[in-house]
Formats: C-alpha cells, sequence, structure tokens
C-alpha cells in the first residue's frame, strides 16, 4: 500500500502523466511494475529509477559517477535501514543522518535528488511522531526534511510536519 | 633384605622426619619470642609514652556536656575566621570534615554549615606524637571543640570556604563522637550531575539520600538550598504585609473537600471522618465575608493523589493570597504577580550566594522575568501551541508536556521564565470559578508558571450564593457539606480573588532543580513516610 501511495506521488512530482499500476510480490509486498515494453520491473528503488529515466530527468539520480554512486548509496540505506526499523533503531538512525547533514543541504551534497525524495517518504511517519525538543534535538535532519517537504511537487500524499525556526530548547533545563 | 636392616631404614626415616618438626618448632619458638618481645616493647612503648605525653590535658573525650558549666569561652564562627583573626588564640566548635595524617602532622578540615577552615595538629611544643595520633583518629563527623592560633597562609586553601587562613590547633575535645561508619559520604551527595562517572566516583541516588537526610542535609547545597527557601517564605510575608495583608492561620482538619472530593485524604475525627485541607480556599475566601479584605496564609496542604513523579507531594507548604477588588479581578492578578517580582528580585539580590552554591552542583540558567509580568489567554496559549504543531482542543487542559513547551515558546518568543496564563476554560476549573462574562466557555481563572511548570493556580471567586449554588450542583457536590460555605455568601460579600502558590515548587524551579524533593526538607510522597 505505502509503496504504491509513494510511487505515485513519486510519478506526480515528476510531472508524469499517465499513471502506472503496480502489483505486489511476497510477503513483504515489494511492487512489481508491468510495463509494456520489456520484463517486469521489481522493487522500490528499481521502478523509482525507471521513472526518473521516463521523466527524462536523469540528474535526479546524480551528475557526476561519485554523485550517481552517492545517490545509489542513500537509496539503498532507505530500503535496508529506514524500512522496517525497530524503535531502538531510530534513534541510531537520527543521530546518524544528523550528523552526516550537518554541512548538507541534500543528501547527495548540494543538489536534489530522488535519494533526497524517497527519503523523505521513508522517513516522514518517524518525523511526524517526535516531540519539538526530538526535532530540535536532530536539527539538521529537521533543517533538510523541512527544505524537501517544501520542494516543489515532493508532499503530495503526505501531511506537512511543523518545523520551528527558532530553537526553544537552548538551555540545559527541561 | 634383613629385618634389621628394615627397622634400621625406618629409624632413620624417623629420625629424619623429627629433625626436620625440630627445625619447625624453633623456627616457631623464635617466633613467639619475637612477637612477644614486639608486643613487651609496644607495652612498654605505651607505657613510657603514656608517663611523658606532656600534652595529655590537652585533648579527649570530655564529660557528655549536660550543662555542669557555664564557661566563658567564646566559640568563633568558622565564617569569621579571616586574616583579621591572624595571630589570635580562639575557640571553635565544629564537625571534622576530613582528616588526614602524615608523619607527625595530621590536616583536618574543620567544617560549621556551609563553611570550612583548615586544621593542622602538628608534633611541637604544644602538641605531643599521642595528640596527632588522637586527632587523626577522630571519626568524620563528630563535633569537636578546638583552640587554636589562626595564621595567615600564603598559599590560598582552595578546597575550603576560609582559604586565608588556617588553624594550628592546641587543644582538641570530642564534645560528640561520630559512628565510624557513615551510611554515606558527603562528598557523594555534591558531586556535580555526571562528574562522578569519568572517574568512576560514586555518586549517591536520591532515595538514599533522602532515606539518610540528616546527613544530606549537612551539604553545602542543601543548606543553600533551604536558606533559599526560608528567603522565599520570609520575602513573601514581607512583601504581603507591607501591601496590608493580615496573615491568617487556618484549620488543616476540615469537613468537606475544596476542590472535588477524589485527591484528600479521609482521617478518622471521633465517630466520624474528616479530610485534610487541599488548600486553605473555603476559609479564606471566609475572612474576605469577614471583611479582613486582605489575607494570606503560610501553611501545609495535602494531597492524596497518587502521583509519583517529580514535581508532586502529599503534602507540600502553601503559600496562599486571597483579596478583595474593586472592578476587575486583574487588579488580583497584578497584585500577585508584584509578589512574585518582588520575591524574585530579593532572592536574585540576597541569595547570590545560595544561587551559586546550588549551580555548583546542578547547574542552570539564571532566572528570567519581566516587569510587568507577562499576560497570556488561554486561546493565545493554544494558538502558539498549534502552531508549534500541537493537536489540542479549545477547552482541553493543558496536558505536563505542552505546559513546559509553551513555557519554552514563550521564552523563546518573549524571555521570561514567569508569565500568567489568563481566561482558562471554565470546565476544568473548580466549582467556585467565576464564569468569564464575555463566553460562557471560559472563566476569571488563571494559572502561573516558572520556567514552564504551575506554580500558581488562581481565580476570581463566586461571590453570590445564588450562582455558586448552580455551580456546585452542575458539580455534583453535596451541598449539604458546604453549606456553612455558602452561607458565608449571604450576608454581603465582596468581589474577590486570589491563587495559590506551592513554597517547593517555587523553590525548584526558582534554581532550577529537576525534583521537588530536592526542596522539601523531609519529603512526602505516596511511597515516603520517613524519615
Amino acid at each position: 500500500m505505502m509503496a504504491f501511495r509513494e510511487l505515485s506521488s513519486l510519478e506526480k512530482s515528476l510531472g508524469l502523466k499517465k499513471p502506472n499500476k503496480y502489483s505486489t510480490q511476497g510477503d513483504k509486498k515489494v511492487p512489481v511494475l508491468h510495463s509494456n515494453n520489456g520484463p517486469a520491473l521489481v522493487g522500490l528503488v528499481t521502478i523509482a529509477t525507471h521513472l526518473v529515466q521516463e521523466a527524462k530527468r536523469p540528474k535526479l539520480l546524480g551528475g557526476s559517477a561519485e554523485h550517481k554512486a552517492l545517490v545509489q548509496q542513500w537509496l539503498e540505506y532507505r530500503l535496508t535501514k529506514v524500512d522496517g526499523c525497530l524503535k531502538d533503531d531510530i534513534k541510531t538512525i537520527l543521530k546518524d543522518l544528523n550528523s552526516y547533514l550537518e554541512d548538507k543541504v541534500y543528501l547527495a551534497g548540494n543538489q536534489f535528488t530522488l535519494a533526497d525524495t524517497l527519503m523523505y517518504y521513508g522517513i516522514h511517519h518517524i518525523i511526524v511522531d517526535l516531540a519539538i525538543q526530538e526535532k530540535e534535538k536532530h536539527m539538521n535532519v529537521t533543517r533538510w526534511f523541512d527544505q524537501v517537504q517544501h520542494y516543489t511537487g515532493v508532499r503530495h500524499h503526505l501531511p506537512p510536519v511543523v518545523v520551528l525556526r527558532n530553537r526553544v530548547y537552548t538551555s540545559g533545563h527541561h | 633384605m634383613t629385618k634389621d636392616a628394615v627397622q634400621g631404614a625406618a629409624e632413620e626415616a624417623d629420625q629424619a622426619q623429627s629433625k626436620k618438626g625440630l627445625k619447625k618448632q624453633q623456627k616457631e619458638a623464635e617466633k613467639a619470642a619475637k612477637k612477644a618481645e614486639k608486643q613487651a616493647k609496644l607495652a612498654a612503648d605505651s607505657q613510657s609514652t603514656d608517663e611523658d605525653d606532656f600534652a595529655k590535658d590537652r585533648y579527649g573525650v570530655p564529660q557528655m556536656v549536660q550543662s555542669q558549666q557555664k564557661l566563658d569561652r567564646v566559640l568563633v564562627r568558622v565564617q569569621k575566621l579571616t586574616p583579621e583573626k591572624a595571630d589570635q588564640l580562639i575557640w571553635v566548635r565544629a564537625r571534622i570534615h576530613t582528616s588526614r595524617a602524615k608523619g607527625k602532622q595530621c590536616f583536618l578540615v574543620l567544617r560549621q554549615q556551609q563553611f570550612n577552615v583548615q586544621a593542622l595538629v602538628a608534633v611541637g611544643e604544644r602538641a605531643s606524637k599521642q595528640m596527632v595520633k588522637f586527632a587523626a583518629n577522630i571519626n568524620k563527623e563528630s563535633i569537636v571543640d578546638v583552640e587554636a592560633m589562626v595564621r595567615r597562609v600564603e598559599q590560598k586553601i582552595e578546597s575550603c570556604s576560609q582559604q586565608d587562613v588556617e588553624l594550628h590547633i592546641e587543644r582538641i575535645f570530642v564534645i560528640s563522637q561520630a559512628e565510624p561508619r557513615l551510611p554515606l559520604q558527603l562528598e557523594d551527595c555534591v558531586r556535580p550531575e555526571g562528574e562522578g562517572d569519568e572517574d568512576g566516583r560514586a555518586t549517591v541516588n536520591q532515595d538514599t539520600r533522602l532515606d539518610n537526610r540528616v546527613i544530606d542535609l549537612r551539604t553545602t547545597t542543601s543548606h543553600a538550598i533551604f536558606r533559599l527557601q526560608s528567603g522565599v517564605c520570609q520575602l513573601f510575608r514581607d512583601t504581603l504585609t507591607n501591601k496590608g495583608f493580615v496573615e491568617i492561620q487556618t484549620p488543616k482538619i476540615i469537613s468537606a473537600a475544596s476542590e472535588g472530593g477524589a485527591n484528600v485524604f479521609t482521617v478518622s475525627y471521633f465517630k466520624t471522618s474528616a479530610y485534610l485541607a487541599q488548600s486553605p480556599q473555603l476559609y479564606k475566601q471566609m475572612c474576605i465575608c469577614a471583611d479582613f479584605d486582605k489575607v494570606f496564609c503560610v501553611g501545609p496542604v495535602f494531597r492524596a493523589e497518587d502521583s509519583n513523579t517529580h514535581r508532586h507531594l502529599t503534602e507540600f507548604v502553601g503559600l496562599d493570597i486571597e483579596l478583595a477588588f474593586n472592578y476587575h479581578y486583574h487588579e488580583v492578578i497584578e497584585s500577585i504577580t508584584d509578589t512574585m517580582v518582588q520575591i524574585f528580585k530579593g532572592l536574585r539580590d540576597k541569595f547570590q550566594t545560595e544561587i551559586q552554591t546550588v549551580g555548583k552542583q546542578y547547574s542552570s540558567e539564571p532566572f528570567k522575568f519581566l516587569e510587568p509580568t507577562l499576560r497570556l489567554e488561554y486561546t493565545e496559549g493554544v494558538a502558539m501551541l498549534r502552531e508549534a504543531g500541537v493537536d489540542m482542543g479549545d477547552e482541553e487542559d493543558l496536558s505536563t508536556p505542552n505546559e513546559k513547551l509553551l513555557g519554552r515558546l514563550v521564552k523563546e518568543k518573549y524571555d521570561t521564565d514567569f508569565y500568567v496564563l489568563d481566561k482558562y476554560p471554565l470546565a476544568v476549573r473548580p466549582f467556585y470559578t467565576m464564569p468569564d462574562p464575555n463566553d460562557k466557555k471560559y472563566s476569571n481563572s488563571y494559572d502561573m508558571f516558572m520556567r514552564g511548570e504551575e506554580i500558581l493556580s488562581g481565580a476570581q471567586r463566586i461571590h453570590d450564593a445564588q450562582l455558586l449554588t448552580e455551580r456546585a450542583i452542575h458539580h455534583n457536590i453535596d451541598l449539604e457539606k458546604i453549606k456553612s460555605y455558602i452561607d458565608s455568601f449571604r450576608y454581603g460579600a465582596p468581589p474577590h480573588g486570589g491563587g495559590g502558590i506551592g513554597l517547593e515548587r517555587v523553590c525548584m524551579l526558582y534554581l532550577g532543580l529537576h525534583n521537588v524533593r530536592q526542596v522539601s526538607m523531609f519529603p512526602r510522597d505516596p511511597k515516603r513516610l520517613t524519615p
């Protein structure tokens, strides 16, 4: 279900006019796209990559070889670490992402890529539940998240998350 | 082999064995002899020292003080031991904070309340070897009387409050001996949070400290906290007295619960039962009806809430205010907030040492407030919370997390740790709260917050017997039980309002502490009834 909505939002954000039809495969409900010309595509990242190509926006997959590799790395991170993560893992994910994003606007540096969109979709359920204090504690993640949710055409099916611009937990007192 | 040969071999073996045994015996005998010699020497030593201890009148454990004699001796306060007293021979009564013997001398740190001074007993003209040994063996926390020469020191003694002098002890007497083993160490109680972790030093957890409260209260931090608390009470009294208030005493054993019956303690009262007062609410209002005009009350209040949180006690000290006003209950708010501001100012100006002492163990930002005090309406507060992404209803009460968050938002926007939230929804307030004339959903009631936590709850009260009865019925209160209360308003009652403050919470939040038990001398909560 979630993957379908995510892919359909992605289609819209890429400006693809004709919506595709998806099915699922296996226990983990891996999305499958049956295309007219060629074999079926399996898996969220594979399909997403395909959609980007179809929309003729290859830059979303990265410019240089290095950039491309970074994008792939974060797409993989999304699938392996974020999806189906346990409560205990959330802290680690937020901590890691927060320190990684300290000096970056987007996941793969200074350009918006597919990694940002998919990570945003994947992490939304975590961020939406965070208390203000938690959001402030992971302020780099929150800043990135706010940037992405306001990026033209990305948000779609997900509710906006309030992000305060000022820090309110500046002192040690709680 | 012949029989003889066999025997011979056996004898040989025997002999060999006995030889070994002999040696062993000899050795043991030698050892014993040595031991005896040593003991004899020791005994002789002690005997001889007993004889030639020239200082034996200068130390010891005198008779228990049972008021046998009234000495003219002046005991100087440790705090007064400054360079001006240098080269004077003085008497001090203090506790042994620490002692450290090193060869012919023994260093002591003598403590009196939050002050301490270094003292030294050294073998010399005034002190014998035995006296130094005696001093070194006095248990920690014992109380001693000391006669000593005050000496200026070259290098400041960083570990003591009296840094410029030390005491050269000439006489030392134990007035009260402490047990050798203390249930906890004072140093472990004042160690700043988190500091002990690195070097593996112990910190004492709160329950252990409260179990041994008498010792825990001896720490500099505890002393500072309770001096400040005493200051809050005094500032509260002084400010209100200056404003023309009268201090009243109200009964704590009452016949009916003032704010709903759920959280009151029931006590058996001869053939019937009574309650412990949750607040002096009804009585201070009755005083207003009796024309006392402006009253306050400092005393215990009881809450039977089974909540084990950092800020709930079952018995705490309530600072209650009630006053008649002319036309608008904001006159009351202004009077109370001004009182609070006077307290904050008084603490800031007169208790800086105490604030800093507490800050050494529990660091926090200085308390900030505005003058005049910020007043927000409930709807504004709710709007601020919604803007921050909190989902809540118009007439919903503030949850603790939201309360704290709102405190944060207010601090960020207005830079104040103290503010008033006015016009609470009527539904979440007690029956005697005056409804808002413009909007039936709201009421003329307010809470005051320090660092985002509620310290005062107050309102304009209903002074009309008719309306009061209606509201009581609406809240399903047995009219029979509050008859005398409602009746007090039948014979002319001025419009009035007030509020009640929790003393412990004010101290806790002013100092930025995390647990109300730290500011209650002998805290009472659902799980603690002793000490």
